[in-house]
């Protein structure tokens, strides 16, 4: 083969790259821990990623920590194709935040069989489709269900009364996430009596979560909460209301407790979010892997689930 | 729905006497109102003065970005990083506000000259070296958009109400921001109709060689039209971040495929050559109509993006109808 000019330097820098790389991943002696995140776009698997490296420098001797997210949050495609190239690479356990709880299985599959480690966080893998695969996967993570009831909770003792209409506002309606939450706040709401006269997705976006939001108040001018998949939904809402001139009559819950919700709850524009302690999933995720290379019991329940803690913050 | 803009509005010579007439745009304008109907019929609540001004308070964005996009299309480009673009410019604006502590004016012209740049690299490569702006634009969507994410660490920042009186509403429940996307529109129709600039993009589009032969370079001509894409995405970031009162690196995303549905709704060719602002925007109230309708209906998710990607292939296959028609004529 004949390679033109410049081809030539180019081909002989990938070769010298690969020939240096390789002794190289072998010399290391901390095991390899791979971190497979769903959009680092979005500042919630920002806060896991930063989290996890900080917990890399303290424990460096025990552990190396590659990092790798996805573009779009959507892109299972390119997830799996990261999930193949970290198990070439040499990872002894991945960490996995899947961007779809279906599509990323067989990927776990192989990854297991070639003797990898796996602990899934964030986005619970979908425990049939394992199940059908004849794999077990520990799950590392807190139970959105129970946080988004607790929000719910607490608008309907704090500010809602039986009957009172409430909308809410989905993610993205295919992920697990969204429908425990989903699931989570209708629970309250129905506990309470509340009759929720909308549920629609705002896609985990501020300005989708605002058009949804300003449907909703047009067309239902008694309703009295809104409440939201997660916090940047929940700050367009409350734009929504503000426009709407609704400011104190709606009120709007949010989930995450991202920084700019901060003085929404303080002023009282956003009653509520959870704290579900983002910064810690990976580090807990990789404590976990960790556990497991040595080969300890993570201390899963009997749902082969680790339980992190979710905390409810009013102001 | 039958769309009627045609050649003859927008080509320098009148034909048809619908130079400016209100008969070029009945077809658009019966299928606004034939929508308008059907969610009043479906919805207790759509048919309501507050419906409406809440629309028209969350579309300017969109109305500016679809004056740029009409005059990309009608030189026979696109621009696919407008989406991108407005998010690099609300990031720049909550940065120069929040981590440097400027003023909001220099914040937004700091915003709307970092989005004019944009727009100006993607034109200019595009004509440099005569690469399509499909793909020059995808390249600078990808840049734009990890650019907004490196400038924000990834997170969405709180900016307050600084920019609010832009989108708070002053009279009839009319926000400014409305008022300046109507006015962007009247002069951009004007531009496009009355004025020689006007003349030279559709002649670029419609043949460019033809524009070179009668001894005008079209190159400046090209470069500015996707400088001034980038600034209306940078005035387009400051609408949002006014209504939104928050900058979010995601803003936008898949903005572009939004605008340039209701660019085509309007009619305006993928083609270049044709094209018409006021039809732009009729394609904005459509695609904006449909979609404020089918949330207040309460419409699941995948019904909306099956009626709404029904709705876009409808008008354009109404619209080659047409088309066919002004050839035969012509």
């Amino acid at each position: 083969m004949k390679l033109p000019f410049s081809g030539r330097p180019l081909a002989l820098a990938v070769l010298s790259s690969l020939i240096f790389s390789l002794p190289v991943a072998h010399a290391e002696e901390a095991p390899k821990v791979a971190l497979v995140m769903k959009s680092l776009a979005n500042e919630f698997f920002r806060t896991m990623e930063d989290g996890a490296k900080d917990y890399q420098k303290t424990h460096a001797s025990e552990f190396q920590l590659v990092a790798n997210g996805i573009k779009n949050e959507t892109d299972t495609g390119e997830q799996i194709r990261i999930v193949e190239q970290m198990v070439n690479s040499g990872a002894k356990a991945l960490v996995i935040a899947p961007a779809d709880s279906k599509a990323l299985v067989s990927a776990v599959k192989k990854a297991m069989d070639k003797g990898v480690i796996v602990i899934n966080i964030d986005n619970r893998l979908d425990p049939e489709t394992l199940k059908s695969k004849g794999i077990s996967v520990p799950f590392v993570g807190p139970d959105n269900r129970k946080g988004a009831r607790m929000v719910g909770d607490y608008l309907a003792q704090q500010k809602l009364k039986a009957g009172d209409q409430v909308g809410i506002i989905e993610g993205v309606p295919t992920t697990t996430n969204a429908q425990q939450r989903t699931a989570g706040f209708k629970d309250a709401m129905e506990a309470a009596q509340m009759k929720i006269v909308s549920v629609q997705s705002g896609n985990w976006e501020i300005d989708k979560g605002n058009a949804v939001a300003a449907s909703m108040l047009n067309e239902y001018p008694d309703l009295k909460a809104l409440l939201a998949g997660n916090d940047s939904m929940a700050l367009g809402a409350v734009s929504a209301v503000r426009a709407a001139g609704k400011t104190g009559q709606v009120q709007v819950v949010g989930y995450d407790n991202i920084k700019a919700i901060e003085p929404m709850l303080k002023d009282g524009r956003v009653l509520a979010t959870l704290d579900q302690a983002a910064s810690e999933q990976a580090v807990f995720g990789i404590q976990a892997a960790l556990k497991m290379l040595k080969g300890e019991q993570p201390g899963v329940d009997a749902d082969n689930v680790i339980q992190t803690p979710v905390k409810l913050i009013t102001k | 729905m039958k769309t009627t803009t045609n050649t003859s509005d927008a080509a320098p010579v009148r034909r048809s006497g619908t130079y400016f007439g209100l008969g070029t745009y009945l077809g658009l304008a019966g299928a606004l109102l034939a929508m308008i109907v059907l969610f009043s019929l479906l919805s207790s609540h759509f048919l309501s003065y507050a419906t409406f001004s809440t629309l028209a308070n969350q579309i300017p964005d969109l109305m500016v970005l679809a004056v740029g996009m009409t005059f990309v299309l009608i030189i026979g480009g696109i621009d696919l990083s407008v989406g991108s673009v407005l998010a690099l410019a609300a990031s720049a604006v909550s940065v120069a506000i929040l981590g440097w502590g400027w003023g909001v004016l220099p914040a937004a012209l700091l915003g709307m000259a970092v989005a004019a740049l944009a727009g100006t690299v993607t034109g200019s490569i595009t004509v440099a070296w005569r690469i399509p702006s499909f793909i020059v634009s995808l390249g600078v969507l990808e840049m734009a958009r990890g650019l907004a994410y490196q400038f924000t660490d990834s997170r969405t920042a709180y900016i307050g109400d600084a920019f609010a009186w832009f989108s708070n509403p002053i009279a009839f429940g009319i926000s400014p921001a409305f008022i300046i996307a109507l006015l962007v529109i009247v002069l951009a129709q004007l531009v496009l109709t009355r004025t020689v600039f006007g003349r030279y993009l559709i002649g670029i589009g419609t043949n460019e060689e033809a524009v070179r032969l009668a001894g005008i370079d079209p190159r400046p001509y090209k470069i500015l039209v996707f400088a001034l894409m980038g600034v209306l995405a940078g005035l387009a970031a400051l609408f949002q971040i006014s209504r939104l009162e928050a900058a979010d690196p995601n803003a936008g995303s898949g903005m572009e495929l939004q605008v340039i549905a209701a660019v085509v709704i309007g009619g305006t060719s993928l083609m270049g050559g044709r094209g018409s602002v006021i039809s732009t925007f009729f394609g904005v109230l459509i695609i904006s109509v449909l979609a404020a309708g089918l949330a207040q209906i309460g419409a699941s998710e995948p019904t909306k993006r099956i009626i709404t990607g029904a709705v876009i292939v409808i008008a354009v296959v109404l619209d080659t109808y047409r088309s066919r028609r002004a050839n035969r004529r012509n």
